[in-house]
């Protein structure tokens, strides 16, 4: 159905959300707020790693250059809180264009250290100038929900709301893009940029594309990852914040867009699991503070060695191979349980 | 003058610790064409386990070696046990560029995290053995001390060893043939993948130098998060990349060039801005002379 009519599931994923925000708890509500925002800034990591085949360890820092764009803006001239958004898009993509046009010259690690740097120099630029606020940051508050949506419509599930149809509309957007011609001349560049050059492809001018394009959608994540907290400071956009996005990316599988959403998921699940298990051997002080890291580096190390595509594209390889070796299996979904030397398994 | 001999001083003692930094990365690329982001946590554990054989053995003269040579195991075991593995598994696909560089950061956070949880995050304190009081001529006082003095003199004596070790002797040159042309190498009996270790080894020992003289020579403080280490890592990132990422004298002429302009900047103009210096003197190179000043011209471009 995602094949023919990606509209309509776009749609249907959107009311299934609405439903779902209707009958969970605040925290819940607040969390799946967090995990839109994600889906949003993995799939920007994705387009550029997966269909571009440029490395940026700085998103973090563009979504802070989205943020404090819009909490300026919203300060300074009380814009409408769309407007804000939109205008994160624009900072950030400008941004992206200026380091673009850099990255395009850059290979791999080069490009890896270059972004690096800008994530973590970042703050000291915010520090350097009285007008982002140094340590503190601006406020960035987008205002209570319409009276029009009753009186029982919280905060967060506005925030839940704002942050979706965000997402959802860069999805569907993003989706488009990729299966356009600009996403068929990334991926030939990715590919073999000798090859799409000699095809009519101007490699620089697309890399330069596929960074601003990726530098907007993380500009909007980071305006709305801002509105969650209503802060933005440098704290909130730290060195792990790009990391994450990173270690999101690569779990979610960098080939495909498929996967983002098991990327943010995980992102957003990693403390709770981390918390969960702090509490029950003691609930410690250090076991608290170190385990979210300890988690998310662990398991990126892991994923890079076991499945380093993506456990979609893990996925799509296993089944590519069965159908070439003539045994492609009727049923959709295929199930198999492994203890010690028994198997059991839904293949005949 | 006494504001430029200044500005000289701190440049050159700066250039010091980045030029032991550069010199771990370009090492580590040498050997196994990974820029290793996990350097600054490596010189950060090194620094702790420094002042862990400090409050042990009461003796800073020792202590120095040991976390040096502690080093060199670490990141020999890294290379064998973590980067062998990587390298042969994640060679496909849209990730092989990239699978190096996020092992690597995975590795950071991991060591990261092993020091929070040994350590604490509180500030720990490795004591300079040496007074930091600069000298005196006349009335004039001097920006070094008998510690930073110290400090040049020991990456001195470190670079001309490894000079030595690499132009005079045959473990040098299996280095060097392993990392000019490592099937060759290979073909003429040097055990390459040994090698490649070795050269993580010395890497680990020079990164681990640089951990420990940072803290010494600087407050004297350690945090897991401690940003001084961040920078660190760019510094040298920066300083390799100005030398061409390949040659060991590139390494230490780009640590010069980026320890005087950032000092230059530091006392002339104002000492916020060195981070953006830094990143624009980053991006200036790599846009007007991508090959580094000492480095081969091929492989630098996308």
């Amino acid at each position: 159905m995602l094949k023919k009519h990606p509209l309509i599931t776009f749609i249907f994923f959107g009311v299934v959300l609405y439903l779902i925000s209707n009958r969970l708890d605040e925290l819940l509500v607040y969390q799946g707020a967090t995990v839109g925002i994600f889906v949003i800034a993995i799939a920007s990591l994705i387009l550029l790693t997966g269909y571009s085949g440029q490395v940026s360890l700085g998103h973090g820092a563009l979504m802070a250059i989205g943020a404090y764009a819009a909490a300026l803006l919203r300060i300074h001239y009380n814009a409408p809180v769309w407007l804000t958004f939109v205008v994160a898009v624009l900072a950030a993509a400008v941004g992206g264009a200026l380091l673009g046009l850099a990255a395009a010259r850059l290979s791999g690690p080069y490009l890896a250290g270059t972004t690096l740097a800008l994530a973590i120099g970042l703050p000291s630029i915010a520090n350097q100038f009285s007008i982002f606020g140094g340590e503190q940051g601006l406020s960035f508050d987008i205002g209570f929900p319409p009276a029009s949506l009753g009186e029982d419509f919280t905060q967060y599930k506005w925030y839940f709301w704002i942050s979706w149809s965000a997402a959802l509309i860069a999805m569907y957007w993003l989706r488009h893009v990729l299966n356009s011609r600009y996403g068929r001349s990334w991926r030939a560049v990715r590919s073999n940029d000798v090859a799409a050059e000699l095809a009519g492809i101007h490699v620089g001018r697309n890399k330069v594309l596929a960074f601003t394009i990726s530098a907007g959608l993380a500009g909007l994540a980071g305006a709305l990852l801002g509105m969650t907290i209503s802060l933005v400071s440098p704290g909130v956009y730290p060195l792990l914040l790009s990391f994450s996005l990173a270690t999101g990316a690569v779990l979610a599988g960098v080939t495909t867009l498929g996967g983002v959403m098991i990327g943010a998921v995980i992102l957003v699940a990693i403390p709770e699991i981390a918390l969960a298990i702090a509490n029950r051997y003691g609930g410690s002080e250090t076991i608290i503070t170190n385990l979210p890291g300890l988690l998310v580096s662990g398991l990126l190390i892991l994923t890079v060695l076991l499945s380093p595509n993506g456990p979609v594209e893990q996925m799509h390889a296993r089944h590519a191979k069965r159908a070439k070796s003539g045994k492609a299996s009727h049923s959709p979904v295929e199930l198999t349980l492994r203890v010690g030397s028994k198997t059991w398994s839904t293949k005949k | 003058m006494s504001q430029f001999l200044d500005m000289f001083l701190i440049g050159i003692s700066a250039a010091s610790i980045y030029a032991l930094m550069a010199i771990s990365m370009v090492l580590v690329w040498r050997s196994t064409r990974v820029v290793n982001f996990a350097q600054a946590g490596m010189a950060l554990l090194s620094a702790y386990i420094g002042y862990e054989l400090v409050s042990r053995t009461g003796n800073f003269w020792i202590s120095l070696p040991l976390a040096m040579i502690l080093g060199a195991a670490f990141s020999a075991f890294i290379e064998f046990f973590l980067m062998r593995t990587l390298l042969k598994h994640s060679n496909q696909g849209p990730i092989a560029a990239i699978a190096p560089i996020i092992a690597t950061l995975g590795l950071l956070g991991v060591i990261r995290a092993v020091i929070g949880f040994i350590w604490g995050h509180g500030d720990v304190q490795l004591e300079a053995p040496l007074s930091k009081v600069g000298y005196k001529f006349g009335d004039t006082t001097l920006f070094i001390g008998p510690m930073g003095l110290f400090v040049i003199c020991f990456v001195v004596a470190l670079l001309l060893v490894v000079t030595i070790v690499f132009q005079k002797t045959n473990i040098g040159l299996a280095l060097r043939a392993s990392a000019y042309a490592p099937e060759i190498a290979q073909l003429s009996g040097i055990r390459v993948s040994g090698i490649r270790t070795l050269g993580w080894a010395i890497a680990g020992a020079a990164g681990a130098a640089a951990g420990i003289l940072q803290t010494v020579n600087g407050t004297g403080g350690l945090t897991p998060e401690s940003l001084e280490f961040s920078l660190l890592l760019v510094f040298g990132f920066i300083a390799a990349v100005i030398g061409g990422l390949e040659s060991l004298p590139g390494a230490v002429l780009g640590a010069v060039i980026l320890g005087l302009v950032l000092a230059f900047v530091q006392i002339y103009i104002s000492g916020t801005l060195v981070f953006i210096v830094a990143f624009i003197l980053l991006l200036a190179v790599l846009i007007l002379r991508p090959q580094g000043f000492l480095g081969s011209k091929a492989g630098r471009r996308a």
